[in-house]
């Protein structure tokens, strides 16, 4: 009889830990349930996103609510946004400001938000250069009892640049306290799609993997310039180059134009095997520039050794185009 | 005893006389003295080392006294010879260059010795300013 009672009790203890284990895996966490972001913007345009996130908590706590956004940096988002968020527990749209610079992250052994977040979420897929995370805080700090469930309403209103652009945008939800310490704290949400913005200029895709970059994604005349050519993306009439040459053509102030093409020491590109190659070249020089000449862009191909098999943009026979310009 | 006390005396009398005031001066520290022609032997562009990648081993700064000229130039902070200064001849943080009818430039400077040798470390934008190139500097022989 004792025995069979001691049996129960024990299941009993068991049925209490576990369902004590499950409230607790359940009440602590922060989700980005969804995102409403539209698929593209104009140029110079506002983008709009909500963010639906829900809170559960498990203890109370006094903290500021994080949200952070990854962003081309030629948006300057920074200066360009306005942040604010509605929940259960407040009253009205509540304000939110950029982190300064510099400001360490808590628990990000000394790392300010944006580094923290570029180190331990990512980049989310954006293949070139020139992103960034931009972080922000809610103005007040908001005090949350224990287990307690609250919807955030984020609303982020970004005035985008005017460049014309393919990029992957995340967003990442905390709180000024915990930081990226754990998963229970924070919740990183990739929308998966590309977002466009229909602008002027050179496209600047981040999102598909490109047969010809060039670092600095902005530049002028006067800077070393990179110029890769990946022939691993897709397959070209150059697939079987042993070598690979830069076909270039500056085009210049006044309209006129310098052409650099003859496959020679001065335009063969070095390898970096797996089909890649990359050639640093400093404009004014490369094109033979007087004093008085001054490039606005330039436009490029890749060649064989003969000359004559050349690869433009998507692996065509269009020109890349490179535009200079500061960021 | 007597005579034991007399040589301990003459002893002492001979230490005590025999001390040489030394007279302390403060070193000062001394002018730079950069004048001659100088090579890069390192070049980075935002971090990224550039100095296999770009042919910058023909390049020479030439200073004299207060005059420099360039030769096979590469990016730089300026394009055409003129007049040069340290902002401080014996603590120099910042190299001021002035060429001819234009606009004074100014690079930041580190001035270490490494492996015996003076380098000169300039940091300048020729381009974009959010793009920064650091060269490192030797003596041409």
């Amino acid at each position: 009889m004792s025995s069979s009672k001691n049996k129960n009790k024990y299941r009993y203890i068991w049925k209490i830990f576990a369902a004590l284990l499950v409230l607790v895996i359940v009440s602590c966490s922060i989700t980005i349930d969804s995102i409403d972001q539209p698929a593209s913007v104009n140029g110079g345009q506002i983008l709009p996103v909500t963010l639906n996130v829900t809170l559960n908590t498990n203890s109370g706590q006094t903290n500021r609510f994080m949200v952070a956004v990854l962003v081309p940096t030629a948006w300057k988002v920074s200066s360009n946004s306005v942040v604010s968020f509605t929940s259960d527990i407040t009253s009205g749209p509540q304000s939110m400001s950029v982190i300064p610079a510099g400001t360490a992250a808590p628990q990000g052994n000394g790392l300010d938000w944006p580094t923290l977040l570029a180190t331990k979420i990512g980049n989310g897929g954006n293949l070139l250069s020139g992103w960034e995370w931009v972080a922000f805080y809610s103005n007040a700090s908001y005090t949350v009892g224990s287990n307690a469930t609250i919807h955030i309403t984020v609303n982020i209103q970004i005035k985008v640049s005017n460049d014309n652009l393919l990029f992957k945008l995340g967003y990442v939800v905390g709180n000024d306290s915990n930081g990226l310490s754990d998963a229970q704290y924070y919740n990183a949400f990739f929308s998966g799609n590309c977002f466009s913005v229909i602008g002027t200029g050179d496209l600047i895709d981040f999102c598909n993997p490109q047969i010809s970059t060039v670092e600095p994604r902005t530049s002028l005349e006067n800077d070393i310039v990179t110029i890769s050519y990946d022939g691993g993306v897709t397959s070209t009439i150059l697939d079987n180059a042993s070598q690979i040459y830069l076909c270039a053509t500056g085009i210049l102030s006044d309209g006129s134009s310098i052409t650099v093409c003859a496959p020679n020491g001065q335009t063969v590109m070095s390898s970096l095997g797996l089909k890649r190659w990359r050639k640093d070249i400093w404009p004014r020089k490369y094109f033979g520039l007087t004093d008085a000449q001054h490039l606005t862009s330039f436009q490029y191909f890749f060649t064989d050794v003969t000359g004559t098999l050349k690869v433009g943009y998507g692996g065509g026979s269009s020109a890349f185009n490179y535009t200079f310009k500061c960021q | 005893m007597k005579k034991i006390i007399f040589i301990l005396l003459i002893l002492l009398n001979a230490g005590l006389f025999s001390c040489k005031t030394e007279k302390i001066t403060v070193p000062s520290e001394p002018l730079k003295n950069v004048n001659g022609s100088w090579k890069i032997i390192a070049a980075t562009r935002n971090g990224e080392d550039l100095t296999t990648r770009f042919d910058f081993s023909q390049f020479r700064l030439n200073l004299s006294d207060s005059t420099y000229t360039i030769d096979s130039l590469v990016p730089f902070i300026v394009n055409k010879s003129g007049k040069w200064h340290f902002d401080d001849p014996v603590y120099p943080f910042s190299i001021y260059f002035k060429q001819m009818d234009s606009t004074t430039k100014i690079s930041p400077i580190l001035y270490p010795v490494v492996n015996g040798q003076r380098n000169i470390i300039m940091t300048l934008s020729p381009g974009c300013s959010l793009i920064t190139y650091q060269y490192s500097l030797q003596k041409a022989n």
